[in-house]
Formats: C-alpha cells, sequence, structure tokens
C-alpha cells in the first residue's frame, strides 16, 4: 500500500522546482550583468528516460513472493544545470530573456503548488490508513 | 533550506539595483555642477558615475567544503549579483560658452559635467524595472515556502 517510490519521486520533483526557482530568480538578479549566461534546470526529460527503462539496473533477490520488493534505488535522476544553448545574445553579452524567465517562474510556482497539494494529500491518505478511516 | 538562498539572491539584485538608482539620481542630482573637485586650484566638473555589476562567484563554505571532499552534483545555482565597482565615466567634458559664468576660462568657456540627462533616464528606466521584476521573483520564492508549510496541514 506503501509505495515509498511515490513519496521518493513527490520528494525529489519538490526539491527540483526549489531549485529551478533559484536559478530562475538568479537569471532575473543578473539580468542587466554584462557577459552572464542564463540557466535552464533540466529534470523531467532525464526523469521521463528513465521511467521509459522497464529494466532498471539494481535489482534485489526475493526468495519469498512476501519479501518486500526493493525499490529501483537511484532511477530517479539528479537535476541538471544546463545552459541555453539557443539563446539571443544582446549588445552586452547578456542572454536573459526576462519574458520567457517570468513565465517559467509563473509556471513553475503552479508546478510546485500542485506537487505541495499532491504530497498534502498522500499524508491524508497515509494517516486515514493508520486510523482505520474511523475519523 | 534552499528557498532562503533564493531569496538571497533576489535581495542581492534588489539591492545592486537600488545602488544603480542612487547613482543615477546623483548624476542628474549634479547635471550642472562646475565644482565637484579641486584639482591644482581649478575647478573640475562634476564626473558621471557608473556601476559596474558582476554575478557573485560561488565562494560559500558549504560549496568550498562540497568542492574539497568531491561532493560537487553540479547542480549548484550562482548566487545573485554584486556590486564591483562604481567607476567614473571618462568621456570628455562639455564646453559651454557662458562667459558670465564665474568659472569660465579666458574665452568665456565653461567645462560642464560629462552627465547625458537622456541616457541616465533610461538607465533609470531599466534599474527601476529590474528592481520589479526582482521584487516579483523574491514574491514567488516567499509564496513558495508558505506553501510548504500546507503539506503537514489537516
Amino acid at each position: 500500500m506503501i509505495q515509498t517510490d511515490h513519496l521518493r519521486l513527490l520528494e525529489r520533483s519538490l526539491d527540483v522546482s526549489t531549485l529551478r526557482q533559484r536559478v530562475i530568480a538568479n537569471n532575473i538578479a543578473n539580468v542587466d550583468t554584462p557577459h552572464f549566461k542564463s540557466k535552464r534546470v533540466a529534470f523531467e526529460e532525464m526523469l521521463r528516460q528513465e521511467m521509459g527503462q522497464t529494466t532498471s539496473q539494481l535489482r534485489a533477490y526475493r526468495t519469498d513472493q512476501r519479501h518486500l520488493s526493493f525499490g529501483p534505488i537511484g532511477s530517479i535522476p539528479e537535476p541538471r544545470i544546463t545552459s541555453n544553448p539557443n539563446a539571443m545574445v544582446q549588445h552586452n553579452e547578456n542572454d536573459v530573456d526576462l519574458e520567457y524567465e517570468m513565465n517559467r517562474m509563473a509556471e513553475n510556482q503552479i508546478w510546485y503548488n500542485g506537487l505541495v497539494q499532491l504530497t498534502g494529500g498522500y499524508f491524508t491518505k497515509l494517516s486515514s490508513v493508520i486510523n482505520g478511516g474511523g475519523k | 533550506m534552499s528557498l532562503f538562498r533564493g531569496m538571497d539572491t533576489s535581495a542581492s539584485a534588489l539591492t545592486a539595483n537600488r545602488l544603480r538608482l542612487d547613482t543615477i539620481a546623483a548624476n542628474i542630482a549634479n547635471a550642472n555642477s562646475t565644482r565637484a573637485q579641486l584639482v591644482d586650484g581649478v575647478w573640475q566638473p562634476y564626473r558621471r558615475k557608473i556601476v559596474e555589476i558582476a554575478p557573485k562567484t560561488n565562494q560559500t563554505f558549504d560549496h568550498l567544503l562540497g568542492a574539497a571532499i568531491g561532493m560537487v552534483s553540479g547542480a549548484k545555482p550562482e548566487q545573485g549579483v554584486r556590486v564591483q565597482a562604481i567607476r567614473e565615466d571618462n568621456t570628455p567634458f562639455k564646453r559651454v560658452y557662458h562667459p558670465e559664468h564665474p568659472d569660465a576660462d579666458q574665452a568665456g568657456y565653461v567645462l560642464m559635467p560629462n552627465v547625458d540627462i537622456m541616457k541616465e533616464m533610461v538607465d533609470m528606466i531599466s534599474a527601476s524595472r529590474s528592481y520589479e521584476a526582482n521584487v516579483t521573483a523574491l514574491n514567488a520564492s516567499k509564496s513558495m515556502m508558505m506553501k510548504a508549510l500546507e503539506i503537514n496541514g489537516r
């Protein structure tokens, strides 16, 4: 019932969302800094690739069906900070696109709120199981 | 918690942009100051000031420690901006014919500051818009933190 992987995925996604907020805040902070190159956080694409792989690299040997399955540890990728390869560079060698960053920030915020709701829902379900649905 | 750092990032940019605005205000205020400093007994006009900003490098303790023990994951953003210097603009002073002016030379010309009001206005709008954008980013970080507190709610 309790899928630890689910919670781990939520946790990592919240982390990534936080990191993305920091990176966007840094891009906006450096909007007028000469020679600054804007950064992106790559995660979802890597996660999709990882999820698409049916066989995980690490698998525990189970001698009994009742043994807990050993989750595929390491299947949730680490986020990476990359630069934007096809950004338009301005006259001062800076490639921050303020409109794009503001859009990404709004999107990321809604995404984060959704993740918080999902995480809250997870714990609500968990406590409902613990209390036997009584209260 | 790393969202606090996001707020620090925005705060550093707010400080930098406030300094830019202050510098521009000083430039505009001194647009007609012919006696800024005395060099060899001759009054020199005011020179326009420019704020130089640069990205803040990652020299925090946890970053250096992480690098020293080889556990840097590559997912560490930089942390905002810092003001590198306040530089003086070296473009030549404007020479205005004004024989009645107490600082006029023999030919009746006065050296005026190299402040261009148009340039200052454009810079001022740019700085104040950057300030607003950073306030928005700061508010976003703040509301995300407040939202995180709701995970345990109910």
